[in-house]
């Protein structure tokens, strides 16, 4: 099936931009790759620009491989589908990033640490000899600014469409400048005779690198623990369950409702747990409710609704909805002793 | 945020603008200290491109080097030694410059300012080895030799044949 089918008609649009931007990217990234590799030399601060072009790879490819395969049909081996390996693949390229930040910035390190003096001599270019670090600098304002507008035309792609791997995507690329840059001041500095200015750039480009490597783990990590979800690219928490609790609420038929959401690569998984006040056409109210709640928010893909005689202790305590009952949003319980005496989480008297 | 990126941009400009006039520069300024001085020069016999007869070096790269001192106006004060001991005390800064049919396989290259390679023989490129970092000095030496890759042949042949 193809990707885009799988979103509302509004979003399909978006997601072909989405992937004619990620194509550009590619190519435009295998230009920058190509040509610092020409230049690379023994600088540091070129050899880390080159390695932060080449992890920039990760994403787009990533988004575009991820997308086709999110969007295969659940089959027999894989009843909950293939949303999944986007979030695992996610995961893997973001430890990439980390490990290989790391061990550049320990690389750079050693360099200042050891005193090591860059060798940039010359270069021939058509019959002249030309001083490699001058070569460099088309070179590295090629790598720099287009890779800005790249970034900024994602950034309200990647809000439409709900889509980390395509926002990391987007402020990797927004903040290519800062790389290019700083090779850029690199060489002026081994140029003006300061030979430790290549080994510094190569640390700042470095921590850069592991940093987006961190921030990247993190949002993999809360991806694949099923946190609930956060608004992208704001990070504060998603207004989505309270929707669908007031929603749940709301029916006639509900006494109570818990409603836990998960994200499965762009969209949403929803589960309720709800005390029903009655139990006559339940099923046909079950039916009815997950179809309307679908269509709260495009993301929402499926809302699976359990009716139950009363909320388990367990879930009780953490839900972020009623934070009188016991534990605040964050899980704390209040200092002062609890009024009635009864252990907090207990059921309300009468039951459901 | 375009302004201030203008105007760094800008900035960055007019530094390169600046360092293009006597850039690169040399950490311990050693083309400055060989034009019109002297240059002390690391030799490594491997004949046919340094021999020596009595101690005064020859070949293809001491007749090279004799040029390139000519064309700075420097004296040539010549260390006779083996690359193992000749290649730490480049590295050190002790001497300037280190010939002996060095080729650009060599271990040493990561550590040393090696030249492009200026000329080809036996499937080997061969270069030669400056004090590290020294890069005003590194990029004369490639100006030297880029032009010299038919001369180096020639006093090849002429080695050969003697």
């Amino acid at each position: 099936m193809k990707p885009a089918a799988s979103l509302p008609p509004d979003r399909q649009a978006v997601f072909r931009r989405a992937e004619r931007l990620s194509w550009l990217t590619i190519g435009y990234l295998a230009s920058t790759i190509t040509l610092l590799a020409l230049v690379l030399g023994s600088s540091e601060a070129l050899k880390t620009a080159w390695f932060d072009d080449v992890l920039s790879l990760f994403p787009p490819i990533l988004f575009l491989v991820g997308s086709k395969i999110a969007a295969r049909k659940p089959d027999v081996n894989y009843p909950f589908g293939y949303g999944r390996a986007v979030s695992a693949a996610y995961l893997g390229a973001s430890v990439a990033l980390l490990g290989v930040g790391a061990y550049l910035l320990v690389d750079s390190g050693l360099k200042l640490i050891a005193r090591q003096h860059p060798s940039i001599g010359g270069i021939v270019l058509f019959g002249h000899v030309l001083w490699h670090g001058w070569v460099a600098v088309p070179v590295l304002l090629w790598s720099g600014l287009p890779a800005i507008f790249l970034g900024r035309a994602k950034i309200p792609l990647a809000d439409a469409l709900h889509d980390k791997v395509l926002l990391a995507d987007a402020k990797m690329n927004a903040a290519d400048w800062q790389t290019a840059g700083a090779a850029l001041l690199g060489l002026l500095g081994v140029a003006y005779g300061l030979w430790w200015a290549d080994a510094a750039a190569g640390a700042l480009i470095s921590l850069d690198i592991l940093r987006d490597g961190v921030s990247n783990v993190r949002a993999a990590l809360a991806d694949l623990m099923d946190r609930r979800p956060q608004n992208l690219p704001d990070a504060d928490d998603d207004p989505l369950p309270a929707q669908i609790t007031d929603f749940l609420e709301r029916q006639d038929w509900v006494d109570d409702a818990v409603v836990r959401i998960r994200e499965q690569g762009r969209r949403f998984l929803a589960e309720a747990l709800v005390v029903p006040s009655r139990e006559a056409g339940l099923v046909g109210n079950i039916a009815r409710a997950s179809r309307e709640a679908c269509e709260l928010d495009w993301r929402l893909l499926q809302l699976v609704i359990m009716p139950v005689e009363r909320i388990p202790d367990d879930v009780q305590g953490r839900r972020p909805d009623r934070p009188e009952r016991g534990e605040d949003a964050q899980g704390r319980r209040p200092q002062q002793a609890r009024r009635s005496g009864a252990p907090a989480g207990a059921p309300p008297a009468g039951g459901a | 945020m375009y302004l201030l990126r203008r105007r760094s941009f800008w900035a960055l400009g007019f530094a390169t603008l600046l360092a293009g006039c006597g850039a690169p520069r040399d950490p311990q300024g050693t083309s400055a200290r060989i034009q019109g001085g002297f240059m002390k020069v690391g030799v490594a016999e491997n004949a046919p491109w340094v021999r020596f007869v009595g101690d005064e070096p020859a070949g293809v790269e001491p007749q090279l080097v004799r040029e390139f001192a000519q064309a700075h106006a420097a004296r040539i004060q010549w260390v006779r030694g083996g690359e193992s001991r000749l290649l730490p005390q480049l590295e050190r800064g002790e001497l300037d410059l280190v010939v002996g049919g060095v080729t650009s396989k060599t271990p040493w290259a990561a550590k040393l300012g090696p030249t492009r390679p200026y000329v080809e023989a036996a499937g080997d490129r061969h270069v030669w080895l400056a004090a590290p970092g020294e890069n005003r000095f590194l990029l004369e030496l490639d100006r030297f030799l880029q032009g010299r890759g038919d001369e180096a042949r020639r006093l090849l042949q002429a080695e050969r044949g003697a």
